[in-house]
């Protein structure tokens, strides 16, 4: 299953980028039996967005195959286009991309019910 | 009849005092339109003692998908420049409504003619007579709604054609601040455009953007310095410099303008400057 995380960086062990829609990487691994298999890094054009950055940036993401967000803030319109194209959303995380990463996989994130704003 | 705004992309720089002074200037011996354009929060009507009166709604048409024509091509989400598709491969796309600009690109491309069109309110228009040569038009946009240009643009139309119909002279367009759709949409085809400004470091800087875009769709443009005696004139005169724009009126600052203006009491204003 992929997991899709907003970075500040391009390697694992950089830090959780608080912005969903403007986060400069998306870190996007593979895991396999609860465990990281293969990760890419994806630049994040929404980045250079007018507008609808976290539309843009949602649909990166979805178009990577990802069926997990991680990340620190995501807004309303992003956060419901990924709902209903059936991708959970975690939010409020910070931290190295890997420790979020093994917190996830452990079970100890919790799920997002809505947008952060 | 000729168009003056008022606009600048700093706020509280005096935008909409100066439209209105200028208008209850020009209603002595002439006939005057103001068209409060600054639709997300209009207050011109707060500073002339109105109570919003004769409303009529505004519409604008947003997408709506046709399940059964949609082939999920995804070319509607290519095409709409305001990232308000959203689209995965195999998906239907997801409409935005909050970001849609009512440009109807999505309708024109779609190879399937699978979206349709849906009428919604967005915003009022309002009119308002001040005196007998002097009338309010004010635009508001519904609560919630984000994409603001559409609502100008509608309000304008029907302030230019209100003040054909009353023989007008004269209409002044109060701008919002920036330089966004809102603020574009009001200043189009403008005979003259007021930058309204105030020589502080953000003051210049914005003067600039908003001549920057002044010059762009071919408006002629003066400068209305507000404050003229305090801060650093030097930072105007130099924007003014870089773009061949004359500083064609100074408002010195006065502690009596800011209360008389607080009071509303818009004669004792007009009488100060």
């Amino acid at each position: 299953m992929k997991i899709a995380v907003s970075a500040s960086g391009e390697s694992l062990d950089s830090n959780v980028d608080p912005r969903f829609g403007r986060c400069p990487y998306f870190i996007i691994v593979d895991t396999e039996d609860n465990k990281i298999k293969s990760h890419e890094v994806v630049t994040n054009e929404a980045v250079q967005a007018m507008r609808g950055a976290g539309i843009q940036a949602a649909q990166t993401v979805a178009n990577k195959g990802a069926k997990v967000v991680i990340t620190g803030n995501i807004g309303p319109n992003a956060f419901n286009v990924l709902s209903q194209t059936g991708i959970k959303v975690f939010t409020g995380v910070s931290g190295k991309v890997d420790e979020a990463l093994k917190k996830y996989l452990k079970g100890e994130l919790k799920e997002s019910t809505k947008s952060s704003f | 009849m000729k168009k003056i705004a008022s606009t600048g992309t700093k706020g509280g720089v005096g935008k909409s005092t100066f439209a209105i002074l200028l208008a209850f200037k020009l209603s002595k011996n002439k006939r005057v339109v103001l068209c409060d354009c600054d639709v997300e929060c209009p207050n011109d009507y707060l500073i002339l003692n109105q109570k919003l009166k004769n409303p009529e709604n505004i519409y604008q048409d947003y997408p709506v998908l046709d399940k059964k024509r949609c082939v999920k091509c995804g070319i509607c989400s290519k095409t709409c420049k305001e990232n308000a598709i959203f689209w995965v491969k195999d998906k239907y796309p997801i409409f935005i409504y909050d970001l849609c600009t009512n440009c109807g690109a999505c309708v024109i491309v779609c190879p399937n003619k699978a979206i349709k069109t849906k009428r919604e309110k967005s915003g009022e228009s309002f009119v308002n007579k001040v005196n007998d040569n002097f009338w309010l038009i004010t635009g508001r946009s519904k609560p919630g709604i984000t994409e603001t240009g559409p609502i100008v643009s509608e309000v304008k139309e029907r302030a230019i054609k209100f003040a054909k119909k009353k023989k007008v002279d004269y209409i002044i367009l109060d701008t919002a601040p920036g330089t966004h759709c809102s603020v574009i949409q009001a200043l189009l085809n403008v005979d003259k455009a007021y930058a309204v400004t105030e020589p502080t470091p953000l003051g210049a800087h914005d003067l600039s953007l908003i001549l920057e875009l002044i010059k762009k769709i071919k408006v002629p443009a003066e400068i209305i310095l507000n404050k003229a005696d305090v801060g650093n004139r030097e930072l105007i005169e130099k924007i003014a410099k870089k773009f061949k724009t004359k500083i064609s009126i100074e408002i010195p600052y006065s502690e009596k303008l800011v209360k008389a203006y607080c009071e509303k009491d818009l004669r004792r204003v007009a009488k100060l400057i």
